[in-house]
């Protein structure tokens, strides 16, 4: 399917979704009963008909015609290194403040070195991990007396 | 004369050493963004923001600021040296200054880059200044209906320009604008959208937006090409970096002409600094003599970009500090970082209290000549960060990214948003939809229908109430003509290259 008509789908039916939530708000007691309403149905509506309008759009040159389009590429590799990536900085959000900010920054650094500069380069990695750390907890603790866990 | 005094003000509140030191670290900061390929203006004032919340406001916006006219800078520098530009702003300098470079001109190329950001900064500033009070006094006769119109028009504007589609540009506005509506309701006291959690009862902030777009998917995105080599800059020693009087003499006509291009698109909403360079390097080639020389090392063709470039940067800033009203992603994430200082942006900053207005209007003057010492002398010393590959600041950017949104709300929930928002942002981006809209609606968001529910409330619900004053009637239809333009361009275009043969005398 062309890539256009995949994003005119999501759209319509985040619009879709997004307006049946807005029907199911309770009204306001006091005031207009309707305003926290009205701007998110015009905006769940206005989302609807966009992703309609790109589809019709892409209908007219066929939804399975591919000829001269450019399709995002995935590639298992690249998926790989970001799936790790992502799943590093869940692991992280997860750990900030069960580990406290050292420990999991300092594992959070590593990992993300790791992925990028390889096994080989640990010595490097170790050091710039280290290095931000403590540069991270001097600017953000010590100059801008921000606590951090 | 007013302005005179107002800005003798603003000159000694930007010249106190703390606002002095920020604005040379913005500065610094801001040319090795913009030098680094993947990396921009955009993602060093994200990055910064948190780092706001600690600072004097107008401290924290003339180190934003600095940041921005330092990328228009450090842009160049490897458009010149690796064919490669450090940021869509920079595209069109890679077109004479890596052929300069080449030549065994990547002295001279740097110099005049620098120079003609200087000028084009110059020229910038001294319009930002002329302007800004009318500006900010026009805004301060905008009621409710008016300031949502304007908004409508900027925001109009802002998806219209998207390069790719403009119905893609309104998906990510639209997008934008239903996360901002995320949570408790403040007038009514309603819950929206937050599916029981408590965490979402504040909302989203709009720095998980700004952090999430600016910062973390763009580094997924550039995770992608983790395997590729790299470019290499041609040479990292130099001889003396100055602009020849032969040069100089090439370069001041372009300079002049396309520094006031470069600012008035600065000013539209939604016309970036890459379009701006782009065109002056197109006035400049359709009016020269020698067109054929572009492309090979012309200077014209290396100073017109440049110059307008970094006008157009400072362009941006005249409507989002005079009007509140954001005219590009960069400037909207600048305005993230005035409401979190506490600010109100808008023509409060210049009247009645002008003291930060004037303070980073001065600012642009000093922080101009600022990046040209760092990108003249220091050049040689600067570009030698060109020898490290990109990736290896990813880890960084990610790990500011975090630390940076933890300490706005102290709120861990905003580092899972954080990630959900960065892996929405890469599919945006793989999917070739526009993110700066997005960026734009969820900052401007909940302004926007506030000021669309004071104007409701002040008709008694009739949405007559926008077609009431000139102002706001002719903002509207100005967002009507942003968004058929592209329409119209589309035909006109298909109509010239489709039709010549049919066409009387042809």
């Amino acid at each position: 399917m062309r890539p256009n008509a995949l994003v005119g789908f999501a759209a319509a039916i985040l619009g879709g979704l997004y307006t049946i939530q807005v029907l199911r708000l309770p009204k306001a007691i006091a005031g207009d009963a309707s305003s926290p309403v009205s701007f998110p149905l015009g905006l769940g509506l206005l989302m609807t008909v966009l992703g309609i309008l790109l589809v019709l759009q892409e209908a007219r040159r066929g939804l399975t015609n591919l000829e001269g389009v450019k399709r995002p590429a995935f590639t298992a590799p690249s998926l790989r290194t970001i799936f790790k990536a992502v799943a590093a900085s869940l692991l992280y959000a997860f750990l900030f403040e069960r580990l406290g900010f050292f420990v999991s920054t300092l594992g959070f650094l590593g990992t993300l070195l790791y992925l990028i500069n390889g096994r080989r380069a640990w010595k490097l990695n170790a050091a710039l991990a280290l290095g931000f750390t403590l540069g991270a907890w001097a600017l953000f603790v010590q100059l801008f007396e921000l606590p951090l866990p | 004369m007013e302005f005179g005094s107002l800005l003798l003000k603003g000159f000694s509140v930007a010249l106190t050493p703390v606002n002095l030191a920020w604005l040379l670290g913005g500065s610094i900061l801001g040319t090795l963004f913009g030098m680094i390929p993947g990396f921009g203006p955009s993602t060093g004032i994200a990055l910064l923001l948190p780092l706001c919340l600690g600072l004097r406001p107008e401290t924290a916006l003339i180190a934003m600021a600095a940041i921005y006219y330092g990328a228009m800078f450090g842009g160049s520098r490897s458009s010149i040296l690796m064919n490669v530009p450090g940021d869509s702003a920079a595209v069109a300098s890679c077109f004479d200054g890596y052929p300069m470079a080449r030549n065994g001109q990547a002295e001279a190329a740097l110099a005049v880059s620098a120079v003609a950001s200087l000028m084009g900064g110059l020229f910038a500033s001294v319009a930002f200044t002329l302007l800004a009070l009318p500006a900010a006094r026009i805004a301060l006769r905008f009621g409710p209906p008016e300031t949502f119109c304007l908004m409508v028009f900027s925001l109009a504007a802002t998806a219209a320009v998207s390069r790719e589609n403009l119905l893609k540009g309104l998906i990510s506005l639209v997008l934008g604008l239903m996360i901002s509506t995320v949570g408790l309701d403040s007038p009514s006291g309603v819950s929206r959208f937050t599916f029981g959690l408590e965490q979402l009862q504040t909302g989203f902030s709009f720095v998980v937006v700004i952090l999430g777009i600016y910062g973390f998917s763009e580094v997924l995105i550039n995770l992608e090409t983790l395997a590729l080599e790299t470019a290499r800059p041609l040479q990292l020693e130099f001889r003396w970096i100055r602009i020849s009087m032969a040069h100089w003499r090439r370069s001041i006509g372009p300079i002049l002409r396309q520094s006031p291009v470069g600012f008035l698109i600065g000013i539209l909403p939604g016309a970036g600094a890459g379009i701006a360079a782009l065109r002056a390097y197109r006035n400049e080639k359709k009016r020269s003599p020698h067109p054929e020389e572009f492309g090979k090392g012309a200077v014209e063709g290396l100073a017109a970009p440049e110059a307008a470039n970094n006008a157009c940067s400072i362009g941006a800033m005249l409507p989002m500090m005079t009007l509140g009203v954001p005219g590009s992603g960069t400037a909207a994430v600048m305005l993230g970082g005035l409401l979190l200082c506490g600010l109100q942006p808008g023509p409060l900053l210049f009247e009645p209290q002008p003291g930060i207005g004037w303070a980073v209007i001065a600012s642009l003057f000093l922080g101009n000549f600022a990046c040209a010492v760092i990108n003249l002398p220091l050049a040689g010393f600067l570009v030698r960060i060109l020898s490290i590959p990109p990736k290896a600041f990813y880890p960084f950017v990610v790990a500011v990214s975090f630390l940076g949104l933890y300490t706005v709300n102290f709120s861990v929930t905003d580092l899972y948003l954080l990630v959900g928002i960065g892996i929405c942002g890469y599919l945006m981006k793989k999917f070739r939809i526009p993110t700066g809209p997005l960026v734009l609606a969820s900052v401007v968001g909940s302004s926007v229908e506030s000021s669309f529910r004071q104007s409701l409330e002040l008709s008694g619900g009739s949405p007559s109430i926008f077609f009431r004053s000139s102002i706001s009637s002719g903002l509207l239809i100005a967002a009507a003509l942003a968004l058929a333009w592209p329409i119209v361009a589309g035909w006109w275009s298909r109509w010239k290259v489709s039709k010549p043969a049919e066409r009387p005398g042809e």
